[in-house]
């Protein structure tokens, strides 16, 4: 691991480390709005609960969790130290920053925006300041990969970079295009206000340009699991990869097709005309083609695995796979979470249909199925499979290791499948309290308790993930085989310049931005349709001689 | 010569790729802003251009509804909080409030309220809440008594300064976590229950999320401490119409659901509590 093992370590450990928290907010979060009784029910402590777990999760651990895997897939897959690495601590430290800026924000009770923070909601100025600096410091991160691939090709002209490294610099600039929308909403709606410098606030420009961050961000969640998919899991199945080129128009397409598409999250919303809303729908539909071409080359490169190991016949390569792997275990929960989540977001994503579950509890369930199930279990994976090559010591228990997996996977599934039904029977997210005595609310009672229960056992899982770790890092030094990364069966020796590089995509990617988000932004510059804000503060925070 | 293939290889894959991206493009803006647009909507009179104009988010323009007659709008309230009224009673005068305010406090005695003429206590209530009663009253949108008329001698400036001036007579701010345990589903009594829960099968919201103690919003006066036979003439105005400067009648709505015993339950309880609290926005 060269140089990076500290680095990604101390990322991992920040990315953990609010994780166990989180879970357990979001365990008692589904006990507050079930008929059960729940301590500290409180709508206010509800929604600053609800805004700390999304915060958390969805920046926090994603970003912390990204960067460490970033700087890590660096060093191991091109095999040499980390350039930059003075400044990968600095942007460490600043996104360390801005995560206890936001935290202290929330726990005070001045920031109960919730983390999509939609104005004309209005919380404290610490909150808004804190999500800047932890997104904006992981602009550095993303430098760093796009500096460590271009000098890598400088001394190896001509040469393929390897697939990891590629897809890991993929990730960082989607990350980047991603941002920018929550970036520019903060610099030039939010934080301006935040400051006093303007009375109100365009909701609508602030809501459009926030769609920008909303779905890509998704993708940025889930590129690590992906990566894990085409060059890790084939290693440990003990085969190899199906396709190198499929594995790179796979993430090249994920950079083209996630970001000019988070219109879809504003269906139901009055300023973005209907057309646009239309065509981001329907390029929405082209980030299903990634995702299946990913499904085929994992089961294909699977396959060859297995019947590589003995398996026989039609599906006789199945149970000839190493199941008893963690990682091994993980793709397959995950694959069946995709499948499940993925039929879930193509009613979302339809203009039309999307309207039945808008703003119910079906969306919490299937974003929660996609990222904590599919994505987040992945990361359990890829955490157990490099935690050896960073601590050099190996992982404690592989026994238990499958025992938190499965875990995982039976919370969310009990967890998330009720709360479609309830959705569906129209729940609407984001609510503290339901009179279930109402009998239109009744036949959702059960469900609501199954929910509940799956919310128990994933926060179970969450604090056996923290132990499995941290017994491995107690235990005694053992040589750890080096990261190993999964050769293709064709193995490219020559690529074009548009699989090896990242430029042409870019270009067509800002020709995509122009034509989806370029006249729903302008418009708000003649449409001039700001409000005054709704503050969330609570009477604490009254200026200083206030009216 | 492999270098001069590599060359045709990059220049047709950037060739396939800008033209399927473009492409793409095209073929979704034809279906959203052409199809989608012309042909998805209930007004088959509509030309390519203007359904072309709605798909961007343009109004379609010149109208033709605007032809028929239209029965004149029912306005509750004709006070708008735009940026302008933000701003100008950002500006009040405090000292020059209290001058305007010797009118006031004959009847609206400081912390006393004037128990049989139904008069509401004002020290502490928040600006925006004032102002935006007084400016009712200065139209006409709600009348009582001689309120009408000392409103209306009363300039723009005025209303701003006095409203500014009973807001800057507050109390104590309070607001922390400290309340936890009243505020959750399981109220021990109805009153409680309606301030802080609601009451969904009647399309109720909670008093609270409005006029205080979980949220305030703009122009809703923070009914804390505010007395309590005043609150239950205004619910029982609000429920038979007699008030109507309700912005969107929602006050209108809640309270006709409401029964007697309800209303006076909610009064007493806000009545109850601890005095009115400031709030600027």
């Amino acid at each position: 691991m060269l140089n990076s093992r500290r680095l990604a370590l101390y990322h991992y450990w920040v990315a953990f480390a609010v994780f166990l928290p989180a879970a357990f907010l979001g365990a008692w979060q589904m006990l507050v709005r079930s008929p059960i009784p729940a301590p500290l029910a409180d709508s206010d402590l509800y929604y600053a609960s609800v805004t700390l777990h999304g915060t958390a999760m969805a920046y926090v651990v994603t970003t912390f969790f990204a960067m460490g895997f970033g700087y890590a897939v660096t060093a191991t897959s091109l095999g040499r130290p980390v350039r930059g690495v003075t400044a990968a601590w600095i942007g460490f430290a600043i996104c360390l920053i801005g995560t206890l800026m936001a935290v202290a924000a929330i726990v005070s009770g001045q920031a109960s925006v919730l983390y999509t923070f939609y104005p004309p909601l209005f919380g404290s100025v610490w909150y808004y300041c804190g999500a800047f600096l932890l997104i904006g410091g992981s602009m550095i991160w993303v430098v760093l990969m796009v500096i460590n691939m271009t000098a890598w090709k400088r001394d190896h002209p001509g040469e393929p970079v390897p697939l990891p490294m590629f897809a890991i610099t993929a990730t960082a600039l989607l990350w980047a295009w991603a941002a920018s929308g929550v970036e520019i909403e903060l610099i030039g709606v939010v934080l301006p206000r935040a400051f006093g410098l303007t009375s109100e606030i365009d909701a609508g420009l602030a809501r459009t340009l926030f769609s920008v961050t909303l779905h890509a961000i998704v993708y940025f969640w889930l590129m690590p699991a992906y990566i894990a998919f085409y060059t890790l899991v084939p290693q440990v199945a003990g085969g190899r990869l199906y396709s190198d080129t499929m594995g790179r128009l796979t993430f090249i397409m994920f950079l083209l097709f996630s970001v000019p598409v988070g219109v879809h999250h504003l269906f139901a919303d009055p300023e973005v005309g209907s057309g646009f809303k239309f065509v981001q729908s329907f390029l929405t539909f082209l980030v299903a083609l990634p995702t299946l071409l990913t499904v085929f080359s994992i089961c294909a490169s699977l396959e060859i695995a297995g019947r590589y190991r003995g398996g026989r016949g039609m599906l006789g390569w199945i149970p000839a796979l190493p199941w008893k792997e963690p990682m091994m275990l993980a793709v397959g929960l995950s694959l069946v979470m995709l499948g499940f989540g993925g039929f879930g977001g193509l009613i979302n994503m339809s203009y039309g249909m999307n309207m039945m579950i808008h703003n119910t509890a079906w969306v919490t369930a299937h974003f929660h199925l996609i990222f904590a199930g599919t994505v987040v279990i992945m990361y359990f994976a890829i955490a157990y499979e490099m935690w050896p090559r960073i601590t050099g010591k190996p992982l404690r228990s592989k026994h238990l290791a499958r025992w938190q997996l499965w875990l995982w996977f039976i919370g969310m599934i009990v967890t998330t499948f009720p709360w479609h039904v309830t959705g569906l029977m129209g729940q609407p997210r984001r609510v503290a309290f339901f009179d279930y005595t109402d009998p239109l609310l009744q036949p959702m009672v059960p469900l609501v308790i199954a929910s509940v229960i799956g919310g128990l056992i994933l926060f179970a899982s969450a604090v056996l993930l923290i132990v499995i770790l941290v017994r491995s890092q107690l235990g005694e030094n053992a040589l750890a085989e080096p990261l190993q990364y999964a050769l293709a069966v064709n193995p490219p020796t020559r690529l074009p310049n548009a699989l090896n590089s990242l430029g042409l995509w870019n270009a067509i990617l800002l020709v995509f931005m122009l034509g989806t988000y370029g006249y729903p932004v302008a418009q708000f510059f003649f449409l001039k349709s700001a409000v005054p804000t709704y503050e969330v503060t609570g009477e604490a925070t009254l200026p200083a001689g206030g009216q | 010569m492999p270098d001069r293939d590599a060359a045709r290889v990059d220049r047709s894959w950037s060739l396939i790729a800008w033209t399927i991206s473009i492409g793409l493009l095209v073929i979704s803006s034809v279906l959203g802003f052409g199809v989608l647009s012309r042909y998805q909507q209930n007004d088959p009179t509509l030309d390519l251009w203007s359904a072309i104009c709605r798909g961007i988010g343009i109004p379609a323009g010149g109208g033709g509804s605007s032809n028929f007659e239209q029965p004149s709008p029912v306005v509750s309230t004709h006070l708008v909080w735009s940026t302008q009224t933000l701003a100008r009673l950002r500006g009040g005068d405090v000292k020059r409030g209290e001058f305007v305010a010797r009118n006031c406090v004959a009847c609206h005695r400081s912390t006393q309220a004037n128990v049989a003429q139904l008069i509401p206590k004002l020290d502490g209530m928040n600006a925006a809440a004032i102002y935006k009663q007084l400016q009712d009253y200065r139209v006409g949108d709600r009348t009582w008594g001689v309120m009408g008329a000392l409103a209306k001698a009363l300039t723009e400036s005025d209303a701003v300064d006095v409203a500014t001036y009973f807001a800057s007579k507050a109390s104590a701010p309070a607001y922390a976590f400290d309340s936890i345990t009243e505020r959750g589903f399981d109220q021990p009594d109805e009153a409680q229950r309606l301030a802080f829960v609601g009451d969904p099968k009647r399309g109720i919201a909670s008093c609270s999320a409005c006029h205080g103690p979980s949220a305030y919003k703009l122009g809703a006066p923070s009914l804390e401490g505010q007395d309590t036979n005043y609150i239950e003439r205004q619910l029982t105005s609000f429920a038979q119409g007699v008030r109507r400067n309700d912005t969107f009648g929602t006050m209108r709505a809640i309270a006709r659901q409401l029964t007697a015993e309800e209303k006076k339950a909610l009064a007493q309880f806000y009545g109850s509590r601890a005095p009115l609290v400031a709030r600027s926005n």
